[in-house]
């Protein structure tokens, strides 16, 4: 038998791997400024209270891969201190993807709630 | 324990190795942003922690190096670069060798070879300029510094071309440059870049750059113009009654029986062009990525 705890690591881990895109387009999306990295991990912190759902370092990879796909766009400024900072912005094609991946979401949601309490 | 954001970049990279460049450069790149933007806010809250507790919280909250390093190969397994969708795969051999018409990278390559003229003329010019100005300056205390103002300005054409590279041949590169250590006096900024191998190779790269800017654009244009003299060739003897080739004043005119040959050479000559031109699109582009990116 695996241990519990690598369980719930393992099983975290597939669950964020969609989630991840969901929230930092939301938080993007509800963001009047750009953001960089750190401000938006420390925002996600604030949103997750005392338990802490993923590594704040796995946002950047997801970070890239929405740029890719078009979802985002970013640009890098200079810091006062430190080394220059990326900033994050949503792209109008971002918003439109948005909205579909919030209804999915929350059928999804509806879905899982109504298997788990079995009515 | 991990005593400073260097080593954590360190390892980061160990932990990354295989993966392409191209990832590890950005990981670390942003895994610096990270942790020092962290060490700074929380020095603010507790000025007397110690350096190596806070950072040891920082990495707590942003991942270990192994953590890290399989969050962006996980990603970096459905990132797509630039221009490079998947084109239908045409079955048969007439159907590929036509289909390069509709494929982006050859257009992406002929572009390259058009623009790789100018660029090679100008990188050129200011990494020969930049090389002998440093050397010869060298002598005077002010040299030192221009030196240093070289190195960094061939860092940042290196990005450029690496952008340049990606958009138009979609080999992935960079997206960001690479830091070095911060607080490092000047002098010893310059000494670590004269030491980087990745300086030099840059700088090789700049001055090869002209010569193969030069081939392309000539091979390119001689070739452009080829084909449409072949195609052309019916249309100026039909229409204005001049010959191919005139010699004092005697024409020679192709004659009538050739004319479809004339056309079909010139627009095979042209097709086979764009067929050879994303070959070459995509070797130069692994040469560029073998000489500007650090491993």
């Amino acid at each position: 038998m695996v241990d519990s705890s690598t369980l719930n690591k393992k099983f975290q881990k597939e669950l964020n791997a969609g989630i991840a895109s969901l929230v930092l387009l939301s938080v993007l999306n509800k963001s009047k400024r750009p953001m960089y990295g750190y401000q938006i991990a420390k925002l996600l912190d604030d949103y997750s209270g005392e338990s802490s759902f993923m590594k704040q370092g796995a946002l950047y990879p997801v970070l890239h891969s929405l740029e890719g796909s078009g979802l985002l766009e970013s640009k890098v400024e200079p810091s006062v201190s430190g080394p220059p900072r990326r900033y994050y912005e949503i792209t109008s094609e971002g918003r439109e993807t948005l909205g579909e991946w919030q209804s999915v979401w929350k059928q999804m949601k509806s879905f899982v709630d109504r298997a788990i309490k079995g009515a | 324990m991990i005593k400073s954001v260097e080593e954590y970049l360190d390892l980061l990279k160990a932990e990354l190795h295989g993966s392409d460049a191209a990832t590890i450069q950005d990981a670390l790149a942003d895994a610096e942003e990270h942790l020092r933007a962290a060490l700074a806010n929380i020095r603010e809250a507790q000025p007397d922690i110690p350096e190596e507790e806070a950072l040891n919280q920082v990495i707590e909250q942003y991942g270990s190096p192994s953590e890290t390093a399989s969050a962006y190969m996980e990603v970096e397994r459905r990132t797509v670069p630039q221009l490079t969708r998947e084109t239908p795969k045409n079955t048969s051999t007439l159907g590929s060798f036509f289909g390069v018409y509709t494929d982006a990278r050859a257009w992406g390559s002929l572009l390259y070879m058009l623009i790789a003229f100018v660029t090679g003329v100008f990188y050129f010019t200011w990494a020969i300029t930049g090389l002998s100005l440093s050397v010869s300056l060298s002598i005077f205390i002010f040299g030192l510094p221009f030196a240093l103002l070289f190195l960094l300005s061939v860092q940042g054409l290196a990005l450029l071309e690496g952008r340049i590279v990606e958009a138009l041949l979609g080999v992935r590169m960079p997206r960001r440059p690479l830091f070095t250590a911060k607080g490092l006096k000047w002098l010893e900024r310059l000494k670590l870049l004269v030491l980087d191998k990745h300086t030099w190779l840059s700088i090789l790269y700049m001055i090869i750059q002209f010569v193969f800017g030069t081939v392309y654009f000539v091979v390119f244009v001689t070739i452009l113009s080829f084909s449409i003299s072949f195609i052309a060739i019916p249309f100026v003897q039909e229409i204005w009654r001049e010959g191919v080739i005139m010699n004092n004043d005697i024409r020679y005119y192709m004659p009538t029986w050739s004319y479809p040959l004339l056309i079909l050479g010139g627009v095979l000559l042209w097709t086979a062009f764009m067929n050879i031109a994303r070959g070459l699109g995509q070797l130069h582009g692994r040469f560029a990525k073998s000489m500007l990116v650090t491993d």
